[in-house]
């Protein structure tokens, strides 16, 4: 499995975050996150909130328990803020090649499977609005050889260019399905390129994050 | 960003219009917490683009508010802005905030 991500922080500090981690050789765990505001406050959050979900990730396999317990844990913290954050986990067995995907408010990735696009259908409230995590549950998926799973922020979807039109999921799901027999690298920044051409480097008002895994 | 406030049949209307987002998300929050009814209602019809901070605010006023025992409701929303609001899990925290109220009557 290859699995690459990039980050590009729009004006001010900004909440935005990925996060790729192997736990004994049994599991790689992927995430991507979006903590509400702008500021040193969101950087402050999302430093904590990342924190708490490594440790997590590296005691729990099931990514819905991390979900429920940085819920629980970290909740808290972002409650007493007023804020919330936005997150998509990802556990791949390294064995079974089962991946346990969890949302909890966050935009669902876009799989790309046998030539076919497809938006994962796990949903949740974000972390933080409410004292236990309630969504759709864990979503199964099964990666053969050159599919690819690529996770996004919200700022990718909603960049805008010179016109009032946003970059959107259609031209993101048209992207991705032409670049069928690349690496994750090179899907990343095809994806990239794209969004550059479309926005005419014009200055976004929203973190744009990537992130993308692909099954070798 | 506007905000235009409107009283009609005891219910406090407040009109946003333009973008809503981390610089200005404060003027809006300032004028929910001035109204003293007990239902106040957020018309988003003009509004062309709220980011998380704005969610955010209206989440926190909204539990604030049942709280007190009133009522935020968020009304005219754009598609596009509904869309968005619908992926954070925003009506469901509405709705689990309504279900407390409703069982508390």
């Amino acid at each position: 499995m290859e699995v690459c991500g990039s980050s590009i922080p729009a004006g001010k500090v900004g909440g935005d975050f990925f996060e790729f981690i192997t736990q004994n050789e049994k599991a790689v765990f992927a995430a991507i996150g979006d903590v509400m505001g702008k500021g040193f406050r969101a950087a402050y959050l999302m430093e904590t909130i990342r924190q708490q979900m490594l440790r997590e990730m590296y005691q729990l396999l099931r990514p819905i328990e991390v979900v429920k317990r940085l819920n629980r844990i970290g909740g808290n913290e972002l409650r007493r803020h007023g804020a919330f954050v936005t997150l998509f986990i990802i556990c791949c067995d390294a064995e079974t090649g089962c991946m346990k995907c969890v949302n909890a408010g966050h935009h669902p990735p876009i799989l790309l499977t046998g030539g076919e696009v497809k938006v994962l259908k796990s949903r949740g409230v974000a972390l933080g609005l409410l004292d236990d995590y309630v969504g759709s549950g864990e979503e199964e998926i099964y990666l053969s050889s050159g599919d690819a799973l690529v996770m996004y922020t919200d700022g990718l979807v909603e960049a805008c260019g010179p016109g009032d039109e946003r970059y959107g999921l259609e031209r993101l799901k048209k992207i991705v399905s032409i670049q069928q027999n690349f690496s994750a690298e090179k899907l990343r920044n095809c994806i990239l390129a794209d969004l550059e051409k479309f926005t005419f480097g014009y200055s976004q008002r929203d973190d744009i994050t990537l992130v993308v895994v692909k099954a070798l | 960003m506007e905000i235009r406030l409107q009283q009609k049949d005891g219910v406090a209307i407040i009109k946003v219009l333009g973008e809503l987002d981390y610089s200005n998300v404060e003027e809006l929050q300032f004028e929910i917490q001035r109204c003293k009814e007990k239902v106040i209602e957020i018309d988003l019809q003009e509004l062309q683009f709220m980011d998380s901070s704005g969610s955010g605010m209206l989440l926190n006023q909204a539990r604030k508010l049942h709280e007190q025992g009133r009522i935020l409701r968020i009304v005219r929303i754009p598609d596009h802005i509904k869309e968005g609001l619908e992926i954070i899990g925003f009506f469901k925290v509405l709705e689990v905030l309504e279900s407390k109220s409703n069982s508390r009557e």
